[in-house]
């Protein structure tokens, strides 16, 4: 089980949570979740796909490659929009 | 309350205003052969894509804006030829007209101070996790996309 937190506009696609809980097998990889997140979340997974929203595992920007482990820090991240 | 090192004092997200006084003053003495600084202030302006703007609030994310921001700090002292370099971001409800982000480079001479600073808020704004909700008279609005 992975603990996904949200940010920005991605909250209102899940009903105003700040974040979910997937369930991905052993040695799974970003694409994996993203996979799982389009079966849950179809306009969330849309977005993903679509490579508007990027997953970062621990802090950092992730490839579809990354792999994860259950401890992992995941997050889904909308365009930024800091600054002025 | 944690001691803050001066170094930290020069990377923050902060809730609170600052003081552009009390900023450039830290940048001001980090060294005598600062002879040029430049600074870039964000403000909350009230109109934004023909809407009116009420108020807005920033929601970052936290540890992950903070990593960013000081990346963007060693990456401008390492590329420019600068001296020091200042760069804070405020969360949370803002009002019309109040200070959002602030950067200040001292370096020896303009040229790269102004280089230094474009870069660094260009670059804040493309890799910083930070999201700004607009309270507009049609309704709140997330601002997704911010050239």
């Amino acid at each position: 089980m992975v603990h996904v937190r949200l940010f920005g506009m991605l909250k209102t696609l899940v009903a105003g949570a700040n974040s979910f809980e997937l369930s991905l097998p052993e040695g799974s990889q970003v694409k994996d979740l993203v996979d799982s997140v389009q079966v849950q979340y179809p306009d969330l997974g849309e977005l993903l796909l679509q490579k508007k929203v990027v997953v970062s595992v621990n802090q950092e920007i992730a490839h579809w490659e990354t792999a994860l482990v259950e401890s992992d820090e995941i997050a889904l991240l909308p365009p930024f929009a800091g600054g002025a | 309350m944690a001691v803050e090192t001066e170094e930290g004092m020069l990377v923050r997200v902060q809730q609170e205003n600052f003081s552009i006084d009390q900023e450039l003053e830290r940048i001001r003495t980090r060294s005598t052969l600062i002879g040029g600084i430049a600074m870039f202030l964000g403000t909350a302006r009230d109109r934004s894509k023909g809407h009116d703007v009420s108020s807005m609030t920033f929601e970052h994310y936290e540890g992950m804006a903070q990593k960013k921001l000081k990346e963007i700090r060693e990456r401008a002292l390492q590329d420019f030829d600068i001296l020091e370099a200042l760069v804070l971001h405020r969360y949370g409800p803002i009002q019309i007209g109040e200070n959002i982000v602030l950067i200040i480079i001292g370096a020896e001479h303009r040229a790269d101070a102004f280089k230094a600073c474009q870069w660094c808020i260009d670059e804040l704004k493309k890799i910083t996790p930070i999201w700004k909700m607009e309270y507009t008279p049609e309704g709140d609005v997330w601002v997704e996309e911010h050239p």
